[in-house]
């Protein structure tokens, strides 16, 4: 166990001189997969402007046709881009209306402008002595709600400043097995800094993503993310965030369009908050646009 | 103790700018005695012209300009930045392309005197060269025309001032072709120094053993000088020949000639992939996944951006916040039964 644990730490910090193996690429065609990031980064100099949104309960007590299965509402919306600084380095900025909230209604952080670094750092080869990509994701969210005053039992009280932040880190390890199929895992933490009376700030997580490619345009995507925490599981009001879509890649332009329980989009939001159940109707239609310039 | 750390970081500045600064690097312009000179198969083509009495090219180097370097000509054309004053990076000439994208630096015909797309795609095999839609920058400055045939369809007047003029040639290329910003005086001549350096060797040439010695006997005043120059210039030619020609007129139907999948296989890894690659130039991204070649495939008898015949015979066009469009081929730079054995090939790969 110690030696293969030694050569993948040897095969991480050499990862700048595996230049003689042909690389693997496009392990994903996106910097995302629904709700999660992918194991990919941006090539240098290239901007991705991003625009996600994710619609009301298309079922359910909050959907079906009196809200026309939920179009008429907005969960979250994502605008903003990232940045490729190196081939391996990408750095984003994004707004969020947030939407994530607690079981009994109380809700999480709203008007979110979130940071996003992401750093690739092993890339996997043909010959498969890097048989995998690793990248490392950190992303910070910073509330930029009005403070209500006098109510300490929310988290929208912020006795601090430092308590409309909420920050999340993760590895992404995958792999793509063949043309058509991509697997990934993706370990992470996130941290509240201000939750609800007997919640938990830190909260372990583990997610799944996989890309099935159908034609050269279009391919199947889902993930999942499962938080290690006794408090989110569903006899508490919390449900599993998993989604499922298509995924279309014109060159240039990513136009995704995915079902998904979860109502925020940003790791911050989705895995500590997602209390909505696909088994209830739960569910919603989401999209993103990704658009590639060169700068 | 202060005087030491001053002193040594003024040192060091000093010898970190001399280390940046683009020293001038022309060629020589030393005047040689003839009596040094001897035809061999290394001269250049332009000095043993000038030598039979021909009249200079007309693109000389401006080397009072400052700034100017052939290292930084080189720069722009590989990379598409140089070093200017302070010997620090200039801006990125184009965001989209450098020069390489579309020209190769190496002689890319095996027989200058003719353009054969199909003698040039083997030769580029042989070579490690791809094959690609804009002629060769080896032996650039040996040419007194640019911006030939049919590409007055394409860029109309712009080609007026460019059509006899290098540096204007290279105007339009970066501005046109390149889709970035017009280049700098200082930058133009560097290129063109640059270019200077990649000048017809007479071994590039094909020369006959009798021809050699008429050669040989011309330089040494014992014949018709005139003539040999003219021999000379026979040997490769002054412009690239560029006829636009269309799709087939039914696509599904093709050229109506009979591909060859070998040849296609050529036409797809030193052409198709040499941009499309991993995006290394375009956003459309093309490997040899069976997913790739069905895509082709399915697209090639239709009239979509996808289709090969549309996209090789007309190009794309830059757009706004896309700019990074296809150039089209010409005839001479791929022939129909070419883009026939590429469909063969792409037919045959997604099987």
């Amino acid at each position: 166990m110690a030696k293969y644990f030694f050569s993948l730490l040897i095969s991480i910090f050499c990862c700048g001189l595996v230049t003689a193996q042909e690389k693997i690429y496009q392990t994903f065609k996106d910097t995302r997969v629904i709700n999660s990031h992918s194991v990919e980064t941006l090539p240098k100099r290239k901007l991705d402007f991003r625009v996600s949104h994710r619609f009301g309960d298309l079922a359910g007590d909050n959907g079906g046709y009196k809200t026309f299965f939920g179009l008429e509402n907005a969960s979250d919306i994502l605008i903003g881009v990232d940045y490729g600084v190196t081939n391996h380095l990408t750095v984003g900025l994004h707004r969020t209306k947030g939407a994530g909230s607690m079981p009994d209604g109380n809700s999480g952080l709203r008007q979110l402008l979130n940071g996003l670094v992401k750093l690739r750092f092993l890339q996997q080869t043909s010959d498969n002595k890097v048989p995998v990509s690793m990248t490392l994701v950190g992303i910070a969210s910073l509330s930029t709600a009005e403070k209500i005053e006098d109510n300490p039992d929310i988290i929208r009280s912020f006795p601090k400043f430092a308590h409309r932040m909420a920050t999340h880190a993760e590895l992404l390890l995958a792999r793509k097995f063949s043309d058509a199929f991509s697997l990934q895992l993706m370990p992470g933490f996130t941290q509240r800094n201000l939750v609800p009376f007997e919640d938990e700030n830190g909260i372990f997580s583990l997610g799944l993503a996989t890309r099935v490619q159908l034609t050269k345009v279009m391919a199947l995507i889902a993930d999942v993310t499962f938080p290690f925490s006794e408090r989110r599981v569903s006899a508490n009001g919390f449900y599993t965030p998993l989604g499922f879509g298509l995924e279309f890649d014109t060159g240039g332009h990513v136009f995704q369009i995915n079902l998904t329980n979860a109502t925020g989009l940003m790791e911050t939001d989705y895995i500590p908050y997602t209390t909505t159940n696909w088994g209830d109707g739960e569910f919603r239609l989401g999209f993103t646009i990704s658009r590639l310039f060169n700068l | 103790m202060k005087a030491v750390i001053f002193t040594f970081t003024t040192l060091t500045f000093c010898m970190l700018m001399a280390w940046r600064w683009p020293a001038a690097e022309m060629p020589s312009s030393k005047p040689q005695a003839v009596v040094d000179w001897v035809l061999s198969k290394d001269k250049a083509v332009d000095d043993v012209l000038m030598r039979l009495g021909d009249n200079p090219l007309p693109h000389p180097v401006d080397t009072s300009m400052r700034w100017v370097s052939a290292r930084a000509g080189e720069e722009l054309v590989k990379f598409g930045f140089g070093r200017g004053p302070g010997g620090f990076k200039t801006s990125r000439q184009s965001k989209h392309f450098v020069c390489t994208s579309c020209h190769n630096l190496e002689k890319e015909d095996p027989d200058l005197s003719i353009s054969d797309p199909q003698a040039r795609l083997l030769y580029a095999k042989e070579n490690d060269l791809p094959f690609l839609q804009g002629t060769t920058l080896y032996g650039a400055v040996n040419r007194t025309q640019f911006y030939n045939g049919d590409y007055r369809k394409k860029y109309g007047d712009l080609v007026n001032v460019a059509q006899d003029n290098i540096r204007e040639a290279i105007q339009l290329c970066a501005e046109e072709c390149a889709q970035g910003r017009r280049l700098r005086d200082w930058e133009v001549e560097s290129i063109l120094a640059y270019f200077w350096e990649l000048g017809l060797k007479m071994e590039d040439l094909a020369f006959s053993d009798r021809e050699w010695e008429d050669i040989e006997n011309a330089l040494a005043g014992n014949g018709d000088a005139e003539g040999v120059a003219r021999l000379i210039k026979r040997k490769y030619l002054a412009g690239s020949p560029a006829t636009f020609v269309t799709p087939p007129e039914d696509r599904k139907v093709g050229y109506a000639l009979e591909g060859n999948v070998e040849n296609g296989k050529l036409i797809y890894e030193l052409s198709c992939l040499h941009c499309h690659e991993n995006g290394r130039y375009a956003f459309y991204r093309l490997d040899d996944s069976k997913f790739s070649f069905k895509h082709l495939d399915r697209h090639f008898s239709r009239y979509t951006r996808y289709s090969v015949y549309q996209v090789a015979r007309y190009g794309t066009s830059p757009l706004n916040g896309k700019r990074a469009y296809m150039p089209n081929y010409t005839l001479e730079k791929m022939s129909n039964q070419q883009m026939e054995d590429l469909r063969a090939y792409v037919k045959e790969m997604r099987k």
